[in-house]
């Protein structure tokens, strides 16, 4: 079991990847944060959030670039460096994993779903909430 | 076969309050805070270790579910403490009772033994009661 103190340190790594996602980080960086060795920090992290500080990350950045593709006009090369990647190419593969669409092909298509510019539509939640609070039922 | 439950709603006053309150003091993490279509905000929450819940933090208005009438009385039920929010687990009631304490959280209940465990009663900052389960 995890005791309190380890756990609030961290906590307090995750506080750090959430902070500073879009900046180059490491897993010696991060465990630092943890007063631990990294891979002593590495096997604790996973244990207790059943991801690695590393798929936290990349779901994180994801995540942050899905809303930045939709959300925002700049272009797939500006999401990528504002959620912290340097390459273009590794970006699109991690994004085309975890979504299973390009970054382009994720924006275009829920551009052209929503009725409204720069906002998700409404196939982007769960079809009971859509219906509840949009009045909107997805065929 | 159902394998687990993914989101589960909470009505709140108001959506940023209501952040303020499950991120800053109840320490959990958002999960999406999107702006979808029609005006409507999507705001899902979850504990650090948990992302696989989702609670959503819905405020209940006017709407294809809800009259004006019907959203009022809601919002004022919630107000009363008339739902409750739920039960969060910990692995020490005693300790994150004090964490949240000092974090400014309203408890309604200190941590008190129960047949299933040790638990605590508090209140979000909508009316919500929930329980901090120790099993």
């Amino acid at each position: 079991m995890v005791t309190n103190n380890k756990y609030k340190r961290l906590d307090a790594c995750r506080d750090f990847i959430v902070d500073n996602y879009h900046e180059t980080l490491s897993l010696s960086v991060i465990a630092k944060h943890s007063c631990m060795s990294p891979y002593h920090f590495l096997r604790v992290f996973k244990d207790t959030y059943g991801e690695t500080p590393n798929e936290y990350l990349i779901r994180l950045r994801v995540e942050q670039a899905k809303k930045m593709l939709i959300t925002e006009q700049c272009s797939v090369s500006e999401v990528c460096e504002k959620v912290g990647y340097t390459s273009l190419g590794s970006f699109s593969s991690l994004f085309v994993k975890q979504v299973g669409l390009t970054p382009t092909s994720y924006r275009r298509k829920l551009w052209a779903l929503s009725a409204e510019a720069y906002c998700f539509p409404s196939q982007a939640i769960p079809a009971c909430y859509a219906y509840h609070f949009l009045g909107k039922l997805v065929k | 076969m159902i394998t687990s439950i993914a989101h589960a709603t909470i009505y709140v006053l108001n959506q940023d309050d209501a952040l303020d309150f499950y991120k800053n003091k109840l320490g959990f993490e958002v999960g999406d805070d999107m702006k979808v279509e029609g005006g409507f905000r999507w705001l899902t929450v979850h504990p650090k270790s948990k992302p696989q819940l989702q609670l959503v933090l819905a405020e209940p208005k006017e709407g294809p579910m809800f009259s004006k009438d019907a959203a009022d009385k809601i919002r004022s039920l919630i107000a009363e403490g008339a739902f409750g929010a739920g039960v969060f687990e910990t692995e020490n009631c005693h300790k994150t009772y004090d964490e949240l304490i000092a974090n400014g959280v309203e408890f309604i209940q200190p941590p008190t033994e129960q047949l299933y465990g040790i638990e605590a009663l508090a209140v979000d900052n909508s009316g919500n009661w929930f329980s901090l389960v120790q099993r």
